[in-house]
Order: C-alpha cells, then structure tokens, then sequence
C-alpha cells in the first residue's frame, strides 16, 4: 500500500535576503521536484502551491471622505499581526472552497480577530456594522496590492519535463524586514498531499543596518551627526566656490 | 541606479535625487531663497513619506543656509542680536511644532494638514512672486525707478522690554520678534521650511529692520531653527532620513552655487515670474491631490514598533 505516491523535494536560492544599500526589491527563487511513482498512475492531477507570508506587523487603514469639497481622512481602523508581505501561487486557479478547506489565503484568516474596531480614532457617527467591516478587510487587501505587497497568481509556476517546477517570486523594495515563512503544498486531486515549509529572513546589513539603528538607538547623536555632515558640506562648498570664483 | 534609504525605507533613483536638490539648490542660489518650500511637496510628489520629506527638509536646509550666512556675514549684513532674539522665539515654537506634528502623525491626519499648509503658503508665495515681479517688468518698460519707504514706525515701537539693535539700527520692543521667531519655529517644524518667505517680509514690516540685513539675520537664525527642528526630529519622529539629507545636501549646496552665478548674468524678473508659476504649479497639484476624488480612498500606514 504505497501512501506517498508523488514525492516532493524542494530547493530555494537563498535563506536570507540582504537590504543593502543598493537593494532595490529582489527575485526570490523557489524550485524543487515532484517525482511520480512509476507504480502508480499518472492520470490523478497534481498541483503544486507556493505560499510566502511575511513577518506580521499592526496596519491603519483610513478612508477619506469628501468635507466640504476637500477629501480627508475620517474613519480610522487598526488591523493587528496582518502579514508584512503575502504572496500565494499556485499551478492551477484555485477554488475558494479548497483554500477555505485547508486554511490558505488571505481571506481565511479570521477577519473579526484581525481587526480592531476600538481603535477607530474618529467617529463621524456612523454606525459599524458588517458591511463596513467587509469594506475595510477588502480595501486592506487592495491597498497592499497595490504596494505589491500581496499578490495570488496561478501562472507563474514553471513545470519543466512535468517533474521539476521553478518560480521566481517578485521582492518589493518596500518588503518589512523579519522572518517569512515560505509554505509548499503538493496537491493531488484536490486534496493537500504533502506540505512543505521553510523560512527566511529578510534583513538590512552594512550601512543601511548601522544608520538605522544608529537612529533608533541614539537619536541624538544620530541628529547631532546628520548635523554636523550638512554644516560640513554646506560649509566647504561654500569656501570651495568662493576660491573657485576668484581665480 | 538606485540608493535605498534606511529611515524612509524604499530606494529610489540616485539621479532623480541629484537632480531634484540641484534644482531646487539652484532656483535658491538664484533668488536668495532657502529652498524648503519646494524641496518638502517634490520629496513627497516622487513617494518619500511625508514625515521624512520634512525631517529631512530642515536637515537639508541647515546646510544651504550655512552657505548663505557665510556670504552676508563677511559683508557686515548679519544682525546676530536680532538673530539670537528671534532664536527664542523660535526655540519654543519649533518644540510646539514638532509636539504638534507627532499627534498629527497619531491621529492620521498630518498629509492632510501639511497638503493645506504647503497650499496656503504656495499660493501666498507664488501670487506675491507674480505680483511683484510682473510691477517690476511693466515698471521697467515704462522707464519708473521704483521707491522704496526704509523705515517703518509702528505699533513694535511702543511695547515694552524695549532694546537697541545697533546693526539695524533699532530701538524696539523683544517681544514682536520673539512672537515671529515662535510662529516660524512652528511653521519649521511642522512643515520642514526655513520660513524666509514669511520671515522676511514680517522683518521688514513688523520690525522695521533695514532691508539689507534682513536676508543675512534671517539666513542666521534659520540655520539654529532648522538645526533644533532636524535634533526634535531625530529624537521625536526619528524621521530623518541621513542617505536622503546626504544626497540632497551634496547637489543642492552645488546647485546653490551655479545659481548665484547664474543670477548675476540674468535678467531677474522674468526668472523670477517663471518661478511664480511653478511654485503655483505645485500648489495646484496639491489642491487638486485634495479636492478631486481619490481613486484609492482608503489608505494604508504601518503602525511601526521602536526596537
């Protein structure tokens, strides 16, 4: 009785992803194999799902509305442990009953739980009900779609000779640094087959690391020396030109 | 090629830097003019977050007017009494501003706030720029020399705690150019400008300072401004963005340079026009970012946690 009649092993390029200083959004590549098992037959559907979350960060959303002619921002909600980044791919589309099923996707995250309603800085007097609720959870995603910050595709898996499957996952330069969790499911007839995780980081190194935490950790000095390098060239460009000018 | 700038978080193109503070250091090296008042909206108009265009800002603007001061302070024109009173003013002013600025970064409401601002100070600078440069064309075609009144007497003259500015030539009250120096250190900090435009004028009218020394003391007291608004900043918001500042700094203090030498071989008023309407260009732009519906209405900010 064979009980794993596809294997799946997997590969990734790299386990850290470095913002330096000429960082400016990165391609993560993420790649591996399914091999079928000869005795058994090829005629079951395999597909192959690519999930990458983010590290979780607290977002504000704010909806403007028009005042007078000039639109402001009125209403305010704060949504907690949202992921940073999320990126879900896949072979084929995916139903909406499969991905509730199995918990994947954003949309089946517990919406109520994420979000915080007692945070809701102005109340313009309207009441909030579920519909307002539905309209802010979709906009969250909107907006960071937007950024590039959420995605779900199904075409950007390659499968190469049927058994080897490549895809290179677009890194935005405005990623929040943090660990991501990067989870692979081997689906067979609709069913979650094997899964597969792994993680990596995202982090700054080099200067990018050292000013930024030069500024979080000693501000002052962090403020006293971005001084003194604007007193500095403001004040030798000013000397240089003057000699400039008298020659 | 592009840098990535660890406050703001994104990395942008490394030339459209350059090039953004060599314009805006060139039209300041031109017109005398500190330059805030451009450089905050096109820092926010290519996507650096509001916060970190005017922390930065003000870092930006202690070094070009360094480069300003040295040139007036070599001919005699800086009134440093003047300078150090306005300072106290604008010490308490920019503490206000920058406490101001952060509850209206907590409450969501400082792109709204800083878009009317920026609006109200645009249009004021650029009708006033248009105004006085086109009186200047049509005087000029009709061959008049233009007068000017050098002294005022007025309402400085009569309140208390009066003191003699021998450089200008004065003998007023502290308490008008403290409440200046408090309004610009608000101004300053909230929306990252040296505040010349508004500094100026009310020292020539409310003080009735000699309008030669206006622009060095003005230039004095804003370097000591925007120096304590970029440390608030700093330890406040920590907004400042140093790669960003560096790169600004670097071409506008050149830019600043080519634009003195290109003043003196220009025509002024025709430039001078030519700036009115861009600066009303970019006041546009902001009114419309406010009035015209949005297609996104929702927007998204990260509530960061300080580790």
């Amino acid at each position: 009785m064979p009980s794993i009649s596809i294997a799946l092993v997997i590969g990734s390029d790299q386990e850290e992803i470095y913002i330096d200083a000429n960082f400016s959004g990165e391609e993560l590549l993420v790649f591996g194999a399914f091999y079928s098992d000869p005795s058994q037959s090829r005629d079951s559907k395999s597909d192959i799902l690519i999930e990458v979350v983010g590290p979780p960060e607290d977002v504000a959303l704010r909806k403007k509305d028009s005042y007078f002619g000039f639109w402001l921002n009125s209403k305010s909600v704060t949504f907690k442990d949202v992921p940073g980044f999320y990126y879900l791919s896949s072979t084929s589309e995916l139903t909406d009953e499969f991905l509730t099923n199995n918990q994947i996707g954003l949309l089946e995250k517990k919406k109520s739980e994420m979000i915080d309603w007692s945070l809701l800085t102005t109340d313009w007097g309207s009441i909030i009900n579920e519909k307002e609720k539905e309209e802010f959870y979709n906009a969250l995603i909107r907006t960071k779609q937007n950024d590039s910050l959420y995605k779900q595709v199904s075409d950007e898996i390659e499968i190469i000779d049927g058994n080897l499957f490549r895809s290179y996952i677009d890194i935005p330069n405005t990623v929040p640094v943090g660990e991501y969790t990067v989870n692979l499911h081997l689906i067979i007839d609709n069913e979650v087959s094997q899964e597969y995780s792994y993680n990596f980081i995202v982090t700054r190194v080099g200067i990018e690391e050292a000013i930024y935490s030069f500024s979080k950790n000693y501000p002052f000095f962090y403020g006293l020396i971005s001084l003194i390098i604007a007193i500095i060239i403001g004040w030798s460009g000013a000397e240089i030109f003057r000699r400039f000018r008298r020659i | 090629m592009s840098i990535y700038l660890p406050i703001a978080e994104l990395s942008v193109n490394i030339f459209l830097l350059l090039s953004l503070g060599g314009v805006v250091g060139f039209l300041s090296g031109m017109f005398g003019l500190g330059g805030g008042f451009l450089m905050t909206p096109l820092l926010i108009f290519i996507g650096i977050p509001t916060n970190v265009a005017v922390a930065t800002s003000a870092n930006q603007i202690v070094a070009s007017s360094i480069s300003g001061t040295l040139g007036h302070w070599r001919q005699g024109l800086v009134d440093f009494k003047m300078g150090g009173v306005l300072l106290v003013g604008a010490f308490f002013g920019s503490i206000l501003g920058v406490w101001i600025f952060s509850r209206l970064v907590a409450i969501g409401q400082i792109d709204t706030v800083i878009s009317i601002l920026y609006f109200a100070l645009l249009t004021g600078i650029g009708l006033s720029m248009l105004i006085e440069s086109s009186k200047v064309i049509r005087d000029r075609i009709r061959r008049k020399s233009v007068k000017r009144k050098i002294h005022y007497h007025n309402w400085a003259h009569r309140l208390p705690f009066k003191v003699r500015f021998y450089k200008s030539k004065l003998y007023i009250s502290v308490i008008p150019p403290i409440i200046i120096g408090f309004v610009i250190g608000i101004l300053s900090a909230t929306m990252g400008i040296g505040g010349a435009f508004i500094l100026i004028p009310a020292m020539i009218y409310f003080l009735g300072m000699p309008t030669s020394k206006v622009i060095g003391t003005s230039l004095f007291q804003i370097i000591f401004i925007t120096a304590l608004v970029t440390i608030l900043h700093a330890t406040t918001t920590f907004a400042v963005d140093a790669v960003l500042a560096f790169f600004l700094i670097l071409s506008s203090v050149i830019g600043a340079q080519v634009g003195v030498l290109a003043a003196n071989k220009l025509r002024g008023e025709e430039i001078r026009a030519l700036l009115a309407i861009i600066v009303l260009g970019v006041a546009t732009k902001i009114a419309l970012d406010l009035l015209v519906e949005p297609n996104e209405i929702f927007n998204l900010s990260v509530i960061r946690l300080v580790f």
